[in-house]
């Protein structure tokens, strides 16, 4: 706890005279949290990140942008999903650093934990390497923090690391998962030319499932960022629109994330931060190489806030 | 997590399970007569070229044969979810032991055993190897025999409670109220492999190419046209019946199915044991140990494999075996006179009829008009 709590008084950059009062704070919802095991989420809000107002372009703030070395960074911890069956006994990645800025018209996020292994390559039993940020779509009627409530959606911004080796790379295939693979022929994916041979890629995708089904997850996006909405566990759906841009690099053990898109949206149904308010985040970080996958995460303890500076 | 309590009539016990009872108007069911399997793969071929034949699918077998006892696709899919569930009690024919659902381990829903890439990368591993040493000097005289392999035609059983679909948190998997049958929705999945984890058969797959998994329909459209499915009509060894298997109370002795399963009890379930009521039954081949049978069909194999070799004295039960692969639709009744065995459909129209015994023609050996010996090499 003091080892927290020192840690708290060296990087907060607002503490300052406030300091005792925080401890004091903390010290209450730390015990609330060890005490109390029901996910009351209002109780529960814990750390808060700041989201410093700088005067530049952040739209174009990339992954090694001088600014960043100036803001320090929270430390978020993470522990195992534990609402929802299957629950993982325990998670690779138990701690993020958080930090946020925003120029008045978009806001980035950028996040960073520890993760020795790079797992960005599809495979049959291969998992991503994952994180999310997760926003109440009203944060008035705040539901439970863990992936939203009936009428009380959540708007979810997903970074797999599959999309971002896509994105280097090309859209990933069974041949770039499985190189020596050989197959004769796929139906329509004629050798020669011919009468009857001219298919169209629709005509040829009928034999990919997910495609013809026109799953999303069966195709590229543009960046590496998908916006999701949920009102639930299990609800998860494409929003269909790509208002978030993303960078992502794995380096030493670890990954560095960014997460930026616009202050405010058209979209009702999306995250609107508004100057000198508090929004509610909740995070959640997936370790491929341990199998996480959906419910299988890190997740935050309980809804942090992140305050846009006026 | 709140399991449900359901009835599992393989098991003759109420059985844990993630949702409540609810059983389909009818249950979608295959039986496959092992003493007849040559594993030449027709059905293998005839699903893939059906269905599997497109990118991200090449690995994938949706029906696949594999020898027994050494076979496996994916490698060791049986003895992984054995080895892990351990020995459990049988008393006579009621189950006494834990199921999967049972047996899960904290904070899971089902036991699990999870196979790798490569596992994949051998559908016909083990093919024709039998299960010991041949001596110098051995030859066949018993049955069951001393040394003995067989193959296993699978495809996904279509449980009456679903591992794949208890496992999934998207609720994308669900089973068909009409006939059973148990889907995969593409346009729902989000490719978390929870079913490629749980379904102890292991006839969920992942496909790379689409990022989300996909398994056997069934043959769904060709059931909503009274048809069989593609590795039943195409099968040359003709050891394939499709139909609707009822719950014992509600058996119909006239239904093929239901008589082969709950009036003779000649076709088993493969492996009851982990509690899914799984929907692909097994006449077992006469010629293998009941003792290693009895762990994959459960305890009822010793006497189905001597209702078999006694079925020379059953006019009934012969002229139903001669009806597997002799026709496209699905057989809702029979009957079997002195003989011929007939089918019928769901209007009770014939739709085949076939001689019980084929009838043997003699030729002389040496044919006159020909000035000809007549040999009997094929």
């Amino acid at each position: 706890m003091t080892k927290i709590l020192k840690h708290i008084d060296t990087t907060h950059p607002r503490l300052g005279s406030e300091v005792k009062m925080v401890k004091k704070t903390i010290c209450f919802l730390f015990c609330l949290l060890i005490f109390i095991p029901s996910a009351h989420a209002e109780r529960r809000r814990f750390v808060e990140v700041v989201s410093h107002r700088l005067d530049m372009d952040v739209s174009k703030v990339g992954l090694d942008t001088e600014v960043w070395k100036s803001i320090n960074p929270y430390r978020h911890p993470l522990q195992e999903q534990f609402l929802e069956v299957p629950k993982p006994v325990e998670v690779g990645v138990k701690e993020i650093f958080v930090q946020s800025i925003h120029d008045g018209k978009h806001i980035s996020f950028r996040l960073a934990w520890k993760d020795e292994t790079k797992d960005d390559s599809i495979g049959l039993m291969n998992f991503s390497d994952g994180a999310a940020l997760q926003f109440p779509v009203n944060k008035e009627e705040l539901p439970e923090y863990f992936m939203g409530e009936e009428k009380k959606p959540v708007h979810i911004l997903y970074w797999k690391a599959w999309r971002s080796k896509d994105l280097r790379d090309g859209f990933q295939t069974t041949k770039s998962a499985y190189p020596n693979m050989t197959t004769d022929i796929y139906t329509f994916d004629y050798p020669v030319k011919g009468k009857g041979t001219e298919k169209t890629q629709a005509e040829k995708d009928i034999f990919i499932p997910g495609k013809a089904a026109k799953n999303p997850l069966s195709f590229p996006i543009k960046g590496i960022i998908a916006e999701l909405s949920a009102t639930g566990p299990g609800t998860i759906t494409f929003k269909n629109i790509e208002n978030t841009s993303g960078d992502a690099r794995w380096e030493n053990g670890e990954w560095t994330v960014i997460f930026r898109r616009p202050l405010t949206v058209k979209d009702s149904e999306s995250v609107q931060f508004k100057l000198g308010e508090k929004m509610p985040v909740a995070f959640a970080v997936w370790e491929g190489s341990r199998m996480e996958s959906a419910g299988r995460k890190a997740v935050s303890p309980a809804w942090a806030e992140v305050e846009v500076e006026k | 997590m709140k399991m449900r309590k359901v009835f599992n009539w393989q098991l003759k016990r109420r059985v844990s399970y993630v949702y409540p009872q609810s059983r389909p108007k009818r249950q979608w069911a295959m039986i496959f007569d092992l003493n007849k399997c040559i594993a030449c793969q027709t059905c293998s071929l005839a699903c893939k070229t059906t269905w599997t034949s497109g990118k991200g699918q090449e690995y994938m077998f949706w029906n696949n044969v594999e020898t027994k006892p050494y076979g496996g696709y994916p490698v060791a899919w049986d003895l992984g979810i054995l080895s892990k569930l351990k020995a459990q009690e049988w008393r006579g024919d009621k189950y006494f032991g834990k199921t999967l659902f049972e047996a899960a381990e904290k904070d899971e829903k089902i036991l699990q055993h999870i196979s790798e890439d490569e596992d994949w990368a051998y559908p016909n591993i083990g093919e024709d190897e039998i299960s010991g040493m041949v001596n110098r000097g051995d030859w066949i005289a018993t049955l069951p025999h001393r040394i003995w392999m067989f193959y296993l035609p699978r495809t996904c059983a279509h449980c009456t409670y679903p591992a794949c679909l208890a496992a999934c948190p998207r609720k994308a998997i669900y089973k068909r109220p009409e006939d059973g049958i148990v889907l995969i929705d593409q346009s729902k999945c989000r490719g978390y492999r929870e079913c490629v984890r749980s379904c102890p058969y292991k006839k969920s797959m992942f496909n790379v190419e689409t990022r989300i998994s996909e398994k056997c329909l069934g043959c769904y459209p060709k059931i909503e046209q009274g048809e069989m499915p593609q590795c039943v009509t195409n099968c040359i060894g003709k050891i394939r019946l499709t139909g609707f298997v009822s719950t014992p109370d509600n058996s119909r002795k006239d239904n093929p199915i239901d008589y082969l399963i709950h009036e003779k009890k000649l076709a088993l379930p493969l492996y009851p044991q982990f509690g899914l009521e799984p929907n692909i039954y097994f006449i077992p081949p006469i010629h293998v140990p009941i003792t290693f049978q009895e762990q994959m069909f459960g305890p009822g194999v010793g006497k189905a494999v001597e209702t078999y070799k006694n079925i020379k004295d059953d006019q009934t039960l012969k002229g139903l075996l001669v009806l597997f692969g002799s026709f496209e639709k699905i057989l809702h009744s029979f009957k079997v006179d002195r003989e011929h065995a007939y089918g019928f459909d769901e209007k009770g129209k014939e739709i085949i009829n076939v001689p019980v015994t084929e009838p043997i023609y003699v030729r002389d050996v040496f044919d006159k008009d020909l000035k000809a010996y007549r040999h009997n090499t094929p």
